[in-house]
């Protein structure tokens, strides 16, 4: 997938050669290539405005409730359940209708942003981190670490994920590790965490060792460069491009793996509204009160798929040639 | 993985996840089963328009024959009549066990003479209880043989022992020579002795023939054959639980050596016809051919509508909110409702600070909108607000003061939703100035994970946190409630999630003193007093009033209720009503006592 920075070069300053005067001909940045490429990809673009409207929205949700005059999305109201305990819908004072505790939809809705971008965009952070730690090691030093991580990597990769996540999350409920990691949301980061680095660090171990075979590497330590330099120097650059495709492929699938984990109870804070959670909650009740699934669904779905869509643009703009 | 399978992949299980039903619909555990209360509630809140009349069903002269389905969300604790305590084990030993006295559909408050041939002879010291045994009861097979006084001997002495580990010991330790602790295997209990074949006699160290003999109704009086049980009850725990035999118009089937094959744990139990029963013997009508009860029909809603749109069914419980809308506004037909015959409510740790001060408590009480938590159970058609203990139509209730109750400020009849300036004067009192909870810690709340306890417990959260306390609501399994966490001191639950406490007989010490009596806290085991209440005043009462009879005893009861009341050891948040569904052409019959479907009245349309 990834090739040498130096190649992007010549590919970005053909197409643009005729847009310009003569004497206007420079050399552009791979930096500045990549952005010409990214702001022509008009649907690119408005997904990058929506996943920027969420994670405002996630920021600044207690001020936007407070602005809009909405409830708090704690606050229960039986006044909005009928006589047999069953929420109202959407209506004036609450455009996305009440819970089953009468708790306002919209309110919750907004704050449930917080909890899945926070949960998904730490854990991706963490992924990243020790993914490509762990393959950079595993991929250039070889040899008995290599052998010992990656089988580890292969059991981790051998587990149905949502069960060891499940199981995780249940022998964690008061805290794990000495009470490092608090019951709630760090459970929840941390399991995603250890049942997802392993695929980073096998991607970034093939790239890895791909690399470690090319010439300007062979180079250079020809010349006498240190493995620290040859690392850091000639290898990390060449993995940014493949680092940041896949770290926004694992954005939204960390959303919608917060969101199954909340689904199934596990690590659910009940403080803090989930749209997992909330689904969840919303199933029994789905033919009588149909605004209290398909709203926070909507807003899964939304937030996943312009993440994906800005991964894709992301990727189209990095690697023009895998766009055809 | 390559980028478009990753994305169908994403899609995929996006799509998977909001069709998955998640909950899983399992009812509520109580912690004891029922008995007494009689069958119409007077002045209720509002009956769920279309219901059956439970007594007139019971008149019907239903038709001979047919099978029924029953589903249920959870298995019976045990088959065993020595060892089961709980709604559903209830449901299928009283059609398959005779009881020394038991009650009919239509009166749950008296019981009548069932294996006994007549009213139980109390001695004028009340010391001595004498029960004269029905001829012509024989057992099923594989034992075949006619019951006499010794098999109910038998199965006290079992009662007793380790091997069977009877859960209600407390009802007849003043039997004399009942032991403190279980037995290590079956041993001679000196107090019970038969005289002949068809004479019990049972002889008491204090003056309780009263309260043992209003207990003579439990599944504990179920004959059980020595010769034969003996060999499964010298295991230890017996195995007695899959190689009965019935007394009654049904039995788990077996084959002919007594293994119980119609009982498969966890999925079925089938019931067919006892060959050996005698309907002249017996009161029962016995309409249905045969029973299969399927104990894993997790999901309480699809198993509702499976009931209601099917045919020869019914449901075991309680549906869920959802569906009693439906029955009540829609379908106006299929269920009966009738007086659970106890209280739901929510424990306060009265070991842990700062609930050891009873005007905490009393403003917790004031505070809380019991309105909104008896809504999270199906609103006001499937319950009532209670201002008191003791149960509507239950011995000693109106003496309490019926509906109205005590009429104290922090729970009465005007102060449903919560009222936040009662709760924010006795806050004051307690030491709170600002008639909030000032302090930081968090107090521990444990619950089921599972509807209707999980949203009941969301509801308690928010009122206490309504008077500034921090509460840590952590959801568990059902089973785990109240085994691992409820009702083990040392987990430190300052409230319990929900709990309720059912009848076990028609008698008002049975309500309330194990649960609020200091003296019944083990020092070891599971601990029903949930409250840990230990108020010398009451226990002092109780031990007074649990010798007192006729209609002295029930005002002293009555007034016990009261004193408990006042002492705000928890939050009764509702007194409910069984609502139980069935199929269009069953005819079905409930049982006040055991609330619950009644096999052995049941029948076809």
């Amino acid at each position: 997938m990834s090739t040498g920075a130096s190649e992007t070069l010549l590919e970005g300053g053909g197409v643009d050669l005729a847009d310009e005067s003569a004497a206007e001909i420079a050399a552009r940045s791979p930096l500045e290539l990549f952005w010409r490429r990214l702001r022509r990809d008009k649907v690119a673009l408005t997904a990058l405005t929506i996943v920027g409207i969420m994670i405002f929205i996630g920021i600044f949700a207690p001020l936007i409730v407070k602005i809009f005059g909405l409830p708090n999305p704690n606050t229960q109201n039986d006044d909005l359940l009928d006589d047999f305990g069953s929420p109202t819908g959407p209506s004036g004072a609450h455009p996305f209708g009440v819970d089953e505790r009468g708790r306002d939809v919209l309110s919750r809705v907004l704050y449930g942003s917080r909890v899945s971008l926070e949960a998904a965009l730490i854990s991706a952070v963490l992924i990243v981190v020790i993914g490509v730690t762990a393959g950079l090691i595993t991929g250039y030093f070889r040899g008995r670490i290599d052998t010992f991580v990656s089988r580890v990597m292969d059991l981790f990769l051998a587990f149905p994920v949502l069960v060891l996540a499940v199981g995780l999350g249940v022998a964690c409920a008061d805290g794990c590790l000495g009470g490092v990691i608090q019951p709630g949301l760090p459970v929840v980061i941390f399991v995603i965490t250890l049942t997802t680095w392993p695929y980073m660090a096998r991607i970034v171990r093939g790239q890895v060792l791909s690399l470690r075979e090319r010439e300007f590497v062979e180079a250079s330590r020809s010349l006498g460069a240190s493995d620290r330099r040859i690392i850091f120097r000639e290898i990390l650059p060449n993995l940014v491009a493949p680092i940041i495709v896949y770290g926004t492929v694992l954005i939204p699938q960390n959303i919608i793996y917060e969101a199954s984990l909340s689904f199934l109870g596990v690590g659910v804070d009940p403080d803090k509204p989930s749209w997992g959670a909330m689904i969840s909650d919303a199933t029994s009740i789905f033919q009588d009160a149909w605004w209290f699934m398909v709203f926070p669904g909507l807003a899964l779905l939304i937030t996943v798929l312009a993440f994906n869509i800005v991964g894709d643009g992301l990727q189209d703009a990095l690697n023009p040639r895998t766009s055809k | 993985m390559h980028r478009s399978h990753l994305r169908f992949l994403l899609v995929s299980m996006l799509a998977v996840l909001a069709l998955v039903v998640a909950a899983c619909g399992g009812d509520d555990n109580d912690s004891s089963s029922s008995s007494g209360g009689s069958t119409t509630a007077k002045k209720s809140d509002a009956a769920a328009p279309g219901g059956t009349d439970n007594t007139k069903a019971a008149e019907v002269e239903g038709k001979k024959g047919g099978s029924i389905t029953m589903l249920a969300g959870s298995d019976v604790d045990f088959l065993d009549p020595g060892r089961s305590y709980f709604t559903q084990g209830y449901m299928v030993i009283y059609p398959t066990q005779r009881t020394l006295y038991s009650f009919k559909p239509q009166d749950s408050a008296k019981p009548v003479p069932d294996l006994a041939e007549g009213e139980p002879e109390i001695s004028a010291d009340k010391k001595t209880i004498t029960v004269k045994i029905r001829k012509g009861v024989k057992f099923s097979p594989p034992v075949d043989r006619e019951v006499t006084s010794k098999d109910i001997k038998y199965s006290f002495d079992r009662f007793f022992s380790e091997n069977v580990g009877g859960q209600y010991p407390g009802y007849f330790s003043s039997i004399e020579g009942a032991p403190a602790t279980p037995t290590k295997g079956v041993k001679d209990i000196s107090g019970i002795t038969t005289p002949d074949d068809n004479t019990l006699v049972i002889k008491l160290k204090e003056a309780a023939a009263v309260p043992v003999a209003a207990a003579l109704v439990m599944p504990v009086t179920a004959p059980v054959p020595e010769e034969y049980a003996k060999k499964f009850d010298a295991k230890n725990p017996s195995t007695y639980n899959t190689h009965l035999v019935a007394t009654g118009p049904y039995m788990v089937k077996n084959d002919a050596s007594g293994n119980a094959v119609g009982y498969k744990a966890g999925k079925s139990i089938a019931l067919v016809r006892n060959p050996n029963w005698d309907a002249s013997t017996d009161y029962r009508p016995a309409y249905l051919d045969s029973v299969n009860i399927r104990t894993n029909a997790s999901d309480a809603n699809v198993a509702s509508k499976q009931v209601l749109d099917g045919q020869s069914m019914m449901f075991d419980a309680n549906p869920p909110a959802n569906i009693v809308k439906d029955l009540a506004t829609k379908i106006k037909d299929q269920y009966t409702q009738i007086p659970s015959g106890g209280y739901r409510y929510f424990p306060i740790n009265t070991t842990i600070k700062p609930f050891d001060n009873v005007d905490v408590r009393r403003a917790v009480l004031a505070a809380f909108d019991r309105n909104a938590a008896r809504l999270a159970r199906g609103g006001k058609f499937t319950a009532d607000l209670p201002t008191h203990f003791l149960p509507p139509d239950f011995p000693g209730f109106e003496q309490a003061g019926g509906y109205e109750g005590p009429g104290y400020d922090f729970l009465s009849t005007k102060n449903e939703k919560g009222d936040m300036t009662i709760a924010a004067n006795y806050m004051k009192k307690a030491g709170f100035p600002s008639g909030k909870y000032t302090g930081n810690e968090e107090f521990l709340m444990v619950s089921a994970n599972v509807d209707p306890n999980k949203a009941q417990s969301e509801v308690a959260k928010a009122q206490f946190e309504k008077l500034g306390f921090k509460i840590r609501l952590r959801l568990v399994p059902q089973d785990a409630v109240y085994n691992d966490w409820c009702q083990v001191p040392k987990k430190k639950v300052a409230v319990c999630g929900g709990a309720g406490w059912f009848k076990d007989f028609a008698d008002p010490q049975s309500m309330l003193e194990p649960v609020f009596a200091g003296y019944t806290i083990p020092k070891s085991g599971l601990n029903n007093n949930m409250a840990q209440l230990r108020d010398d005043k009451v226990d002092a009462a109780m031990k007074k009033a649990a010798l007192l009879d006729g209609d002295e005893r029930l005002q002293a009861w009555a007034d016990i209720d009261k004193m408990i009341t006042n002492d705000a050891p928890a939050i009764p948040f509702v007194w409910d009503k069984t609502t139980l569904i069935r199929s269009n052409n069953v005819n079905g019959v409930a049982n006040g006592y055991y609330t619950a479907w009644d096999f052995a009245w049941t029948s076809l349309k």
